[in-house]
């Protein structure tokens, strides 16, 4: 009956699969419109770029673009508000459970299933599993297909560490050779050694404006990305098995502590800093060292963006060692993925873009300039062949630094609520940034938030979705 | 050179001074609407732009500008014409005949003081069973509701500066109460109905609050699409410029030409 | 008689029935659901069904969310220090424009201009502006060797730029209102106090501050009240941050409103934020009626 039901909604939605009419791997739609949402910009540029196959396929592609930052009220406000206007959502995964755990996304296992294959599989397997797992996936349900697989490199200054002089200079200084920072101690010393003032010498060039060893996320929105990465890597988690808050610990407090340090060696308006005065610095050739997302890798070799092509170098983002180990975590901020609307009345037709997009286009997507994308799947990183670096050097060294931070990535929090925990925590650490307050009194802050969070959204409920969101970061093998 | 002209110069100097920071921030976004990408970025930063970028303007309607300025004007011209025609009978009715004797009238005014975010949201539990978010009539309603008792603040006081004579004088002629409403007290309101068309548009036309939380991809007014020229990856500086020009034009003609009814309006006829 | 005073009832209620009965269904309606609501622990986040939690939202605000109290502080403080110092610069910019008489038609025009823009140009000219590296603000302070500080991105400069642009943006409509008061102040009782002896600050106090407050009065309270709602540029200058310090009472709800999605908790937030507006206002109106002026 069910199946009835849905081959009738199909017949609804108007496919007709005529296998021999089209090229082998489009589909043919009847004129169907396939209202998206995300953030405007360059991640929805793809719609734009691959408008021709869309229209062969018979879809007409409607945009609807948010703000980076107010995505998730955008689409929360119109999913709460039960309204079927969008079809397909492109969203960033920490609000999977949100979005899927309240029955806001059509599970797409069935979709996933149809023949042919050529036209319907994402190949889901080929997908590296954090981004599987973590990102796709709810409570064992595929409910997503991943556009934009998020993970933090480390970014430094090729050039400068390994200019001679600066090499000898710190050799001196620290008693160890220069070399893009293990640890965050590390980074410490490397960023206190870079930075100069106007009118010194760097690498033998008189500096006609200050220069600076590194800098931070320090606006409000994703700050808290980057205390993760410290956090992480002295084996922090969000909570223990009860979902008491284990964001406070004296670990955590030194990571953050390790941050705040960083700001002695960042230009002084840092605080503002976002996804884009970030990268600009770094570009501009204001900094020694950065972390960032993936994608600024692949900027950095585009002389349109960056007075720094051919200068950058990729590495593991720092790690904090303990008993003689260093464990290095690098966070999974952001990404994008792309979904059904239960609510959607052209359901098919918005999985098919959705699938589109995530694999066919994929490889292009994510080593173009024009877009925001950063490889997800297995053959992005083996075929490297649309990456537009300077040289086969760079390109290797780039893919290399981004699976490799991969398999050390530590993932966003998902469950319902997400967006209050995360802003919870996103206020503290830049309240200990600016010196508002000192890392522990803000960290013991964030913790008092979540069990009051927990509380009101109900403790039981939530702690089965952690316990559940813990399941899938170790099918993810993210965690132990 | 006497005392008396020092303070006149000492007096214009100020004015300039205060014009000079009143409209520095007019002239700044002026200049970087004509901006190209990178002098967005330069230290110290472009005053001036050496070529002025004009394709900022055509590019940011292209990139939903267009929709924003017909949306924001549908919508604040169809708040501004319930508003009045709603408001002004309401207001005739309160002047004249005293309905609701204080009460109502302070009630209504008491609106306005309203945060929008108290209402906002049980309006937007209610809209989402009726079908209004994201629809040109739910932002009509929502503009309504500050505006209609700003038409019926402003619109008594009119009234109630108009003589009684003639609409006295008509009643003996044995006009309706409707009648002289329509024919001798309305037309003799229009200073007041253009400061209250004006003002209504205006109100409506530069909300956000609504706006960010009510638009959707039916319905995006320009302020709106102004905030989403600011993506995760970039800020589309010279885009946004243009289109805060183009935001701005309705109260730049209002300034400049309609002058005299700015008192009124702007201090809800607390200043005649 | 009696007739016809029951017609004009009945024709005053026909004309007043549509307006009235459209704002008390966008109003009063929404209050008292939000009323209800507040009452609950409805939210989005989670599937959870909803239920009556009495007074809990309310005594949590009240007593446990720091985070509330300190935007409560921090939005009277605002108000506060809005309302005097634009009071005090519109009234400057207001006896300046008194003395000139030719001009003054001229200069008013672009001088009221910040006042009828919306207040989401003004706060993105404020973004720029404020700039640290690529404003000219600090281009200007750099010129006369002041080194600026990064006005949005520090804790106590933030919600000074958005106090900054909200006085630029609305000093000129309290110089407005002054200077119309201003205007109607009778010559001779001036004249009479001069020949009285008053001067300066006590000609001020006795005869042109009774004299402007009936006026200016109105228009304090409706910048009193547009202070306390102050949104658009929170959220488009510093989103309330950095950490929290420029969150204001306004944003502070949206945000448990349309981020968290608990419209339980913002609801009692909003009607909290009535309460506190009411009496302030009516303190206001209570302090001004007592000294005659309104």
């Amino acid at each position: 009956m069910k199946r009835a039901a849905h081959l009738l909604a199909a017949g609804f939605g108007a496919v007709v699969w005529t296998s021999a009419a089209v090229a082998a791997d489009l589909p043919s739609f009847n004129h169907v419109t396939v209202t998206v949402v995300g953030d405007a910009g360059q991640n929805m540029e793809a719609l734009n770029k691959y408008a021709d196959d869309f229209t062969k396929a018979g879809i007409t592609i409607k945009q609807v673009g948010a703000t980076f930052t107010g995505l998730y009220d955008k689409l929360k406000t119109s999913f709460v508000a039960g309204s079927s206007d969008y079809d397909m959502v492109i969203f960033y995964p920490s609000y999977i459970g949100d979005f899927a755990g309240n029955g806001y996304l059509a599970p797409l296992d069935e979709y996933m299933k149809k023949q042919p294959a050529a036209i319907w599989d994402p190949k889901m397997d080929e997908v590296m599993p954090p981004y599987r797992e973590i990102y796709c996936k709810w409570e064992g349900k595929t409910y997503a297909l991943p556009y934009d697989g998020d993970v933090l490199v480390l970014y430094y200054r090729k050039d400068l560490f390994n200019n001679p002089d600066e090499k000898a200079a710190f050799q001196k200084k620290y008693g160890r050779e220069l070399a893009p920072p293990a640890t965050w101690k590390e980074w410490l010393q490397v960023a206190e050694f870079f930075t100069r003032k106007a009118g010194d010498t760097l690498a033998g060039q008189k500096l006609s404006r200050p220069f600076y060893g590194a800098a931070e996320y320090g606006a409000r929105g994703f700050s808290y990305g980057w205390f993760l990465s410290r956090f992480a890597s002295s084996d922090g988690i969000y909570f223990d098995e009860n979902m008491n808050p284990e964001i406070n610990t004296d670990a955590a407090v030194a990571g953050l502590q390790n941050m705040v340090d960083t700001l002695k060696f960042s230009p002084p308006d840092v605080l503002s800093y976002g996804y884009e005065e970030l990268k600009n610095a770094f570009l501009n050739g204001d900094l020694a060292m950065v972390v960032q997302w993936s994608d600024v890798g692949k900027k950095t070799a585009d002389p349109q963006l960056s007075k720094i092509v051919g200068k950058a170098g990729f590495a593991v983002v720092p790690g904090t060692e303990a008993n003689g180990k260093v464990v290095h975590k690098a966070p999974m901020p952001v990404g994008r993925v792309l979904a059904v609307s239960a609510k959607s009345k052209n359901k098919e037709a918005a999985y098919w873009v959705a699938k589109y997009l995530s694999l066919d286009k994929s490889p292009i997507t994510v080593a173009a300039n024009w877009s925001g994308q950063d490889p997800y799947r297995l053959s992005h990183f083996t075929d490297t062949s649309h990456y537009k670096f300077p040289d086969e050097a760079s390109v290797k060294e780039y893919v290399a630094a981004v699976e490799e931070n991969l398999k050390n990535g530590f993932p966003d929090l998902n469950i319902p609520g997400a967006a209050q925990y995360i802003d919870a925590l996103d206020v503290a650490v830049i309240k200990a940034l600016s010196g508002e307050a000192d890392p522990k009194t803000a960290l013991d802050g964030v913790a008092e938030d979540w069990k009051g969070i927990t509380q009101r959204l109900g403790a039981d409920t939530q702690k089965k979705f952690w316990n559940a969101a813990l399941e899938s970061y170790r099918a993810a093998g993210l965690l132990k | 050179m006497s005392k008396r002209s020092l303070i006149e110069i000492a007096r214009w100097i100020a004015l300039l001074g205060v014009l000079v920071v009143l409209l520095f921030p007019l002239f700044w976004i002026i200049a970087s609407s004509l901006k190209a990408r990178g002098e967005f970025f330069t230290r110290p930063p472009v005053w001036i732009p050496s070529h002025p970028e004009w394709s900022n303007y055509p590019d940011s309607l292209q990139r939903g500008g267009m929709k924003g300025l017909t949306d924001s004007f549908t919508i604040a011209f169809c708040s501004m014409a319930v508003s009045i025609v709603l408001g002004a009978p309401a207001a005739y009715a309160i002047a004249r005949f005293q309905v609701g004797k204080k009460n109502l009238a302070f009630w209504i005014l008491s609106i306005r003081m309203f945060p929008p975010i108290a209402t906002i949201l049980p309006l937007f539990v209610i809209f989402r069973f009726a079908g209004l978010v994201d629809s040109y009539a739910g932002l009509v309603l929502c503009y309504t509701v500050f505006n209609l008792p700003f038409a019926i603040w402003i619109l008594k006081g009119f009234i109630e500066d108009l003589p009684k004579e003639i609409e006295e004088a008509a009643k003996v002629d044995g006009a309706t109460r409707f009648q002289i409403f329509r024919n001798i007290a309305l037309p003799l309101t229009a200073p007041g109905l253009v400061v209250v068309a004006l003002f209504t548009f205006i109100f409506a036309w530069n909300d956000f609050a609504y706006a960010v939380i009510f638009s959707g991809s039916n319905v995006t007014p320009l302020p709106v699409v102004i905030a989403q020229f600011a993506g995760g990856h970039e800020i589309l500086w010279g885009q946004i410029s243009a289109a805060a020009i183009m935001a701005i034009l309705p109260a730049l003609i209002l300034a400049t030409f309609l002058q005299k009814y700015l008192t009124r309006g702007l201090t809800m006829g607390a200043v005649k | 008689m009696d007739r016809t005073k029951h017609r004009d009832r009945t024709f005053a209620r026909f004309m007043v029935g549509p307006a009235v009965t459209l704002l008390f269904l966008v109003t009063i309606g929404p209050l008292l659901f939000s009323l209800a609501v507040s009452f609950t622990n409805l939210q989005f986040s989670t599937p959870q069904p909803m239920r009556w939690v009495g007074i809990d939202n309310y005594s949590t605000l009240l007593f446990n969310d720091s985070r509330f109290l300190s935007a409560m502080g921090r939005t009277l403080v605002f108000v506060l220090a809005g309302v005097v110092i634009q009071t005090l610069l519109g009234f400057f910019i207001a006896s300046l424009l008194l003395k000139v008489q030719r001009y003054r038609a001229f200069l008013l025009g672009p001088i009221l201009i910040p006042s009828v823009i919306s207040s989401v140009v003004a706060a993105w000219q404020g973004r720029m502006i404020f700039n640290a590296s690529y404003g000219p603000l600090n281009d200007v302070l750099a010129h006369i060797g002041i080194k600026g500080p990064a006005w949005l991105a520090l804790p106590q400069t933030a919600l000074v730029s958005v106090f900054l642009t909200d006085t630029w943006q609305w000093t000129p409509f309290l110089a407005l209102i002054i200077l119309a008061a201003l205007q109607s102040q009778p010559l001779e009782l001036l004249e009479a106090a001069r020949l009285d002896g008053a001067r300066g600050w006590s000609m001020f106090r006795r005869i042109t501050l009774p004299l402007i407050l009936p006026v200016a009065g109105v228009g304090v309270l409706l910048r009193g009240v547009d202070l306390f709602k102050t949104f658009d540029l929170v959220y488009i200058l510093t989103q309330g941050g950095p950490g929290n310090s420029s969150e204001t009472l306004t944003f502070l709800t949206y945000l448990q409103g349309f981020k968290f999605f608990n419209p339980s908790y913002a609801s009692a937030m909003s009607f909290i934020q009535l309460i506190v507006i009411t009496i302030v206002a009516k303190s206001y109106l209570g302090l001004m009626n007592k000294r005659g002026a309104i």
